[in-house]
């Protein structure tokens, strides 16, 4: 997708992601997914690490949040194009005069930002449940984290749905992709803990580079140059990632018409 | 025939069946990818969460309490998914049409779940040997073994009444997944029981899965059988008691939608 | 120009069966079809089950890629140039699917609205007035869950018009709705015919065509075996009549032997509860029917009629007799 799609289909994008937001609410599989489950782990994490001292809470409720949006990507994002397809909406979809991956930015969209509730509502649980007084300590570029982050997660995602459609042995290893993304981008625990050779699978995952950023501006462990760096990393990496989309995507739209899988699997 | 045997194989079709329609969506693959990669990713998650919040030391109570709660995988999932999965298929009416003993039908339903759940939880133990160094050497093999058959079979019958809490509602995964997580707060697994706020105690103690970690971890540490047959005759217990609630829950449920005429609809 | 040209249209089905030895089984869904829509036309598509009528609207709606063969509408082509022909054409598979059941239809409009960039003040406009025309005016703030199987058909008449399209095709848009319904939905149709719009209509009912198209092209085993206006169809059958005979629980080698008689042209039968009726084309007329009843002896016959032959008699014919 060329950046000057985005643009032009910003209106188109936020209606997709308002309808999608919409549609969604009242399906309790995905409350769960980006309210309770985060919220759960929460709870577990805060309780896990309250020896640590009031600073951890932070960490924690950031932390969870992330986990909660990488299984909202996997699991939601990842499988919206086949939800379309059961409900028979999919043709309809595909036949509209706009990239298909516009449509599938803005549900990626409903759902990241969906997400972001569960961190608030883990900063509510941290607060009011556990009594810790939660220190922002960058406000503002841990907002401008927050908008970079949310880009990554998105264009990220839009790898993720194509791959998940054009490959179904790729789908089969959904549910085993949920911990190691927790693992190896760092949401709860730093990943200098985990052995060396892991290092550079974290460093192409976007989802490390977001939870850096997010860590280190609400923490206040990173300088500026670090929080650049992970900024920078994840700038290059939505390129990237919206660069390969939409290649994956029109190799599966092709795919899709000539196998006639559009409607039926 | 006579009716043992009759009610023998009836409990037997049930357990195949609800086997084989796992496996009809669920190919091989995935099933590999969801026995031995799931637990291990999830194991390492959290035995690396532990010991980061306790500066390395218990990485044992991490990954056996960890290895432990995998036998809810099968439990709570598997055996919910075969008690719901005749809703989604539609064979619901055709099942309470049968004359066929509803209590061999039911617990036909988690039998297979129980030697699942309890593989399941040798391979994760394997991976703790493996990855983290857990110590087998003092360990009596056979009161593990039967902890673990004890353990499984006693979270099975939370997954029994789960199950029939799917049926009820139309949001098993819902359900399904907050269990687990549940689970994994107030199971012991992840943190110690008696560091728990009295009220989260008295729940913990409520739980399958709670005494069956704990025996585990006794055993694991060189304790004897003796120590911990309290504990397995009260895990079971536990287990028996959400069992016949998911029964009658069942029959009831069985009733209810014969009078009211929903046995397909919500 | 024509507005739609296909020319030796050819499309496959693939379809890999068993789960250890793997085969591939091809159905030739579309064998070679060629026809042309004049603008503004309603032309219809006709042909039994599996005839290959579906397939060939989902490639003219970009849906599928042909095998071979050659498709344009308004000069462009529907491989290459797909997006610029999704802006043109609107399109409708019979039935309820395909629509966001847990929103209300206005929502659903105006999800599709963005989706065609109509421009938000325009979709104000227009969606309670695609609303009104068909027949939904006062509902759509409902979910659609709630909706009637023929409110949803409704429903997607009126997203296929969101954006205006010059081009229309509409899969069997009657299916399934009751006769008043389907009556309804024809005089939709109609309107949209008097705006001048092209449409491609596929239909199983031989009046719907005979009222509505203005050509119309019959299509079995995907391939098109006649094409023409309704009226030079019928001429087909024209020196032909066809007598009408009822019968209850006949065999089916009965059926055959009268197939084989020699003054039998081709011959249908329909089910009617218990009852079936043959349906006896032939030259001969009433002369026939005595012949016809010797070689029922034995069974119960009820009413027998002769008329003169309609479109679906010719289409009977044509598609070989058993429809
Ligand atoms: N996705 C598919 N995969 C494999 N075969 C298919 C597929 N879709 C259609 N077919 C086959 O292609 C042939 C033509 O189907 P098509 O749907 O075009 O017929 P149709 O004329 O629309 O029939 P109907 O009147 O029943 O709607 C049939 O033999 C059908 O079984
Ligand atoms: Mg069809």
């Amino acid at each position: 997708m060329k950046f000057k799609n985005l643009i032009v289909y910003w209106r188109t994008i936020l209606r997709v992601a308002e309808i999608t937001l919409r549609h969604q609410w009242n399906d309790s599989f995905i409350l769960f997914a980006i309210l309770v489950q985060p919220m759960l782990i929460a709870i577990l994490a805060l309780f896990m690490l309250r020896g640590s001292g009031e600073n951890y809470a932070m960490f924690v409720v950031v932390g969870s949040g992330l986990t909660g949006l990488w299984s909202s990507l996997l699991f939601i994002s990842g499988n919206s194009i086949n939800g379309e397809r059961w409900q028979g909406t999919l043709e309809s979809l595909v036949a509209a005069p706009i990239p298909f991956e516009v449509i599938i930015f803005g549900k990626n969209l409903a759902n990241v930002v969906q997400s972001l509730l569960s961190m608030s509502t883990s900063y509510l649980l941290a607060a009011l449940l556990f009594g810790y007084t939660l220190q922002m300590s960058a406000p503002f570029l841990f907002t401008a984290s927050v908008f970079l982050s949310i880009f990554a997660f998105i264009s990220f995602g839009l790898i993720i749905a194509p791959l998940f459609i054009m490959y179904r042995g790729i789908q089969q290893w959904q549910n085993a992709m949920e911990f190691p993304v927790y693992i190896l981008a760092g949401f709860l625990f730093p990943i200098a803990l985990l052995p060396n050779w892991t290092t550079p699978v974290s460093y192409i995952l976007p989802p490390y580079w977001a939870a850096r950023a997010l860590h280190e501006t609400s923490t206040g462990e990173g300088d500026l140059q670090k929080i650049l760096l992970a900024w920078g990393m994840m700038l290059i990496f939505s390129i990237v990632d919206l660069f390969i989309s939409s290649k994956l995507f029109r190799k599966m739209l092709y795919k899709a018409r000539v196998d006639a899988t559009l409607e039926t699997v | 025939m006579n009716i043992i045997t009759k009610n023998l194989r009836l409990f037997w079709q049930g357990t195949v069946l609800s086997y084989v329609a796992l496996f009809a969506w669920f190919r091989p693959v995935t099933y590999a990818a969801s026995k031995i990669l799931m637990p291990l990713a999830q194991i390492i998650f959290f035995t690396f969460l532990g010991s980061y919040a306790s500066g390395g030391t218990d990485v044992d109570f991490y990954v056996i309490g960890n290895a432990i709660q995998i036998t809810a995988v099968s439990g709570i999932f598997g055996v919910t998914m075969s008690i719901g999965g005749d809703r989604w298929a539609g064979t619901l009416p055709y099942l309470f049409g049968t004359p066929a003993n509803r209590m061999m039908l039911f617990f036909g339903r988690a039998f297979m779940h129980i030697i699942d759940g309890a593989f399941g939880v040798v391979i994760a133990l394997g991976w703790g040997a493996l990855l983290f160094g857990v110590d087998f050497s003092h360990t009596d093999f056979s009161a593990l073994g039967l902890t673990i058959i004890v353990t499984t079979t006693s979270t099975c019958g939370l997954g029994l009444l789960m199950g029939c809490l799917s049926l009820i509602t139309a949001n098993v995964m819902f359900v399904n997944n907050t269990v687990y997580f549940l689970l994994l707060i107030f199971s012991g697994a992840n943190i110690a029981i008696d560091t728990l706020p009295n009220w989260m105690q008295a729940f913990s103690k409520a739980l399958p899965l709670t005494r069956g970690i704990a025996s585990a971890r006794t055993l694991i540490a060189g304790g004897s059988f003796a120590d911990v047959a309290p504990l397995l005759v009260s895990e079971i217990g536990i287990g028996i008691a959400y069992g016949i609630l998911g029964y009658f829950l069942f029959t009831w449920f069985e009733l209810h939608a014969k009078r009211k005429g929903t046995l397909e609809t919500v | 120009m024509n507005t739609i040209e296909v020319k030796n249209l050819r499309r496959i089905y693939r379809a890999t069966t068993g789960v250890i030895r793997r085969k591939v089984k091809e159905v030739e869904a579309v064998k070679d079809v060629s026809f042309d829509i004049k603008e503004g036309e309603l032309f219809g598509l006709l042909g039994p089950n599996g005839a290959g009528k579906t397939t060939t609207v989902k490639v003219l709606a970009t849906l599928l890629i042909p095998d071979a063969g050659e498709v344009r509408v308004k000069g462009l082509d529907i491989v290459k140039d797909a997006n610029e022909v999704r802006k043109q054409i609107g399109f409708i598979f019979g039935g309820e699917r395909g629509l966001y059941w847990r929103l209300s239809a206005i929502d659903n409009l105006r999800y599709f609205a963005s989706l065609y960039h109509v421009d938000p003040e325009v979709s104000k406009k227009r969606i309670p007035e695609l609303l009104e025309l068909v027949g939904l005016k006062g509902r759509g703030d409902e979910r659609v869950q709630g909706y009637s199987r023929g409110m949803k058909q409704r429903l997607h008449v009126a997203r296929t018009l969101l954006h205006d399209p010059d081009i229309l095709f509409l899969d069997e848009p009657t299916i399934g709705l009751d006769p008043v319904g389907a009556r309804e939905f024809r005089e939709v149709i109609r309107n949209l015919q008097s705006e001048k719009k092209t449409i491609l209509l596929t239909t199983h009912y031989m009046f719907e065509a005979d009222s509505l198209c203005e050509r119309v092209a019959v299509i079995d085993k995907g391939e098109i075996v006649a094409l023409d206006t309704p009226s030079a169809l019928k001429k087909h059958v024209r020196d032909l009549s066809v007598v009408e005979i009822e019968t209850f629980g006949i065999d089916p080698k009965v059926i055959d032997d009268i197939r084989k008689l020699p003054f039998v042209d081709a011959l249908s039968t329909r089910e009617q509860d218990h009852r079936q009726l043959l349906l006896v084309q032939t030259e001969r007329g009433a002369e026939a029917v005595p012949d016809l009843i010797a070689s029922l002896e034995g069974m119960r016959i009820g009413r027998v009629t002769v008329r003169e032959p309609t479109l679906e008699d010719a289409y009977v014919r044509l598609v070989g007799g058993k429809a």
